[in-house]
């Protein structure tokens, strides 16, 4: 794969949430050939599509994926450096898609792929082919395969619903009718494990397998079962039990069988595991100091470390593919997310100023995360670029209620 | 006031936990088959009573006054002490009937916390009701976390009613 543009763009993917952090692994000695957040002009004048509504419907979305990549700009003046040729097309019912991406300067063929698929599934070739376009000239992954899990309450219940991660294809995923928290992705995006009330009336944990669509409970311990995080090789669960009288982190074989018991602070709540990428730490929340405050732990337990951070609450990590975790920090009333870098402790706002943002999550092309943007009591899921700082909501406008808790499938993807 | 005592130092809890039927069928007074593996672990009063099985009949007539908490704690304040005598005195009289403390938040800061905040401030009153003389066997804990406000404002007029344990009482 390693073009010269290729390298330099994956390192500077890692330089960039680096962000204004000093020197990161020597990192900050790469070269960057133009400033750190400017989209590269993508010239895709060349893309012919048909005129009828599948391929009118795959090129929007395209553009649109391309677009939220935060890589490219579509509309730049000036020499485009990357140019993508082919076109979609309707032929004999199914939707065929020729791609080829060029960098300009250099002529060098970057990608080249034929795409087919029935023509109502126009939405998730364009998320392909966008995701194929990104890795090919960046060394990334796209998110725009992505699945987004999320709760919502529009139906006066907290219910999970699904998206893509443009924010179109919501779906509501459970009827229960009861209250539904914390959905979290497996690695491999076909197992859903969040809490439920709606069997005991009690909290409960459960694995929903998306290809099948069978539903399973895997702790019911007496008192709270919660804030359950598979682990990246989708084996474990970390998650939150208090069947010995006091919340704790645990950790549990998806399958049931060996349960292990990581914390044992009896005056302490614990809550909000995430799994480091290589399956060895989890970063957590735990009110020991007095308040909610990150803490990074052995998978196979110990003594957990403080991850020393400004603000008076630090809560709801989510450990990305790219070493880094995002959370949501209080200082001054307001919550804001901020990135750290667990190695040096370095951390850096991602979020703005003008409402309370929490329970981030990272997105698998390590850049975005989304995020709860909450103003005036609303809440809304939205989608902050790490790199540009641009942040736009997931939903559109329209779409009624209130939502939380959003989860993005395969964050282990992103590179160091 | 009972304080939780861990007489055992548990560094690695390994039980087997019945999950691979599916979490059905707990039994066992607290404990699962599996626990004590080893006698590395002895739970005692501190382990949670296993959850009544089958349909319960809630008492829904029977109510006592919510026990109120201060932000971001899960102490029983000595001004809330009547009330949980109250409901010990409740109990005391009423052989069969056990309680399921509900404990809940105000709408502040993150909700994955707030679930296990809400989970300590219900087992804070289970173990004052212990201390009382309660049979711990017959208290169950359930965390809202800040799902299930009492008060729908955004002040802390409001706020202050809904860090609280509630009690529902029932007979198996």
């Amino acid at each position: 794969m390693p073009t010269a543009q290729k390298i330099i763009r994956g390192l500077s993917v890692a330089f960039l949430i680096a962000g204004h952090m000093a020197c990161l692994d020597g990192l900050a000695q790469v070269r960057v050939t133009k400033s750190l957040n400017e989209a590269s002009f993508l010239d895709i004048s060349g893309f012919r599509s048909g005129s009828d509504n599948a391929s009118m419907n795959f090129r929007r979305v395209l553009e649109s994926d391309l677009t939220r990549s935060g890589w490219f700009n579509l509309s730049g003046g000036g020499r485009a450096e990357f140019s993508v040729i082919g076109g979609g097309n309707l032929q004999g019912g199914r939707l065929v898609v020729r791609c080829d991406a060029y960098n300009v300067m250099t002529r060098e063929k970057l990608l080249s792929k034929t795409y087919q698929d029935e023509a109502n599934e126009a939405r998730t070739l364009a998320h392909r082919v966008a995701d194929d376009i990104v890795y090919a000239l960046t060394g990334q992954p796209g998110m725009a395969s992505a699945k987004v899990l999320m709760t919502g309450n529009r139906t006066g219940n907290k219910e999970l619903y699904l998206c893509d991660a443009d924010g179109g294809s919501l779906r509501q995923l459970t009827r229960d009718k009861a209250i539904s928290l914390a959905p979290h992705w497996d690695p491999a995006g076909r197992r859903i494990v969040y809490t439920s009330y709606y069997r005991t009336q009690f909290p409960d944990v459960f694995i929903i397998d998306l290809s099948g669509g069978d539903r399973r409970c895997v702790a019911d311990f007496p008192g709270l079962n919660s804030s359950a995080a598979f682990s990246p090789d989708g084996r474990e669960l970390a998650l939150i039990l208090s069947k010995d009288g006091n919340p704790d982190l645990f950790v549990m074989d998806v399958n049931g069988g060996r349960l292990t018991k990581l914390t044992e602070t009896t005056r302490a709540a614990e809550s909000s595991p995430a799994w480091a990428p290589d399956g060895q730490q989890i970063v957590f929340v735990s009110d020991r100091s007095g308040t909610p405050q990150l803490y990074i732990i052995s998978r196979s337990g110990g003594e957990p470390r403080r991850l020393a951070v400004g603000g008076s609450q630090n809560v709801d990590p989510d450990w990305g593919g790219n070493g880094y975790i995002v959370y949501s920090s209080l200082s001054g009333g307001q919550f804001r997310v901020f990135v750290v870098n667990p190695a040096t402790g370095e951390t850096r706002q991602i979020s703005r100023e003008d409402a309370n943002y929490e329970d981030p999550a990272w997105a698998p092309d390590g850049r975005h995360v989304f995020c709860v943007r909450r103003q005036n009591y609303q809440s809304r899921i939205f989608v902050i670029d790490t790199l540009s700082s641009s942040c736009i909501s997931l939903l559109k406008e329209s779409e009624r209620g209130d939502w939380f808790s959003p989860d993005c499938s395969g964050k282990y993807k992103s590179k160091k | 006031m009972i304080k939780n005592r861990w007489f055992v130092i548990v560094s690695l809890v390994l039980v087997c936990a019945l999950c691979a039927t599916g979490c059905k069928n707990r039994k066992a007074g607290g404990r699962h088959a599996g626990d004590n593996i080893g006698g590395s672990t002895e739970l005692g009063d501190q382990g949670l009573a296993s959850r009544p099985e089958g349909d319960l009949q809630i008492l829904t007539a029977v109510k006592y006054d919510a026990v109120l908490f201060d932000y971001d704690s899960s102490q029983i304040r000595e001004s809330e002490r009547s009330k949980l005598q109250a409901v010990a005195d409740y109990l005391k009289n009423n052989v069969g009937v056990g309680v399921i403390i509900e404990g809940n938040c105000d709408e502040r800061g993150s909700a994955d916390y707030n679930l296990a905040l809400g989970e300590r401030r219900a087992e804070a009153a289970r173990a004052y009701l212990i201390g009382l003389g309660m049979d711990g066997a017959n208290i169950q804990t359930k965390s809202y976390g800040e799902e299930k406000p009492v008060d729908p404002g955004h002040d802390e007029a409001a706020w202050r009613l809904n860090r609280r344990d509630e009690f529902v009482f029932f007979k198996r």
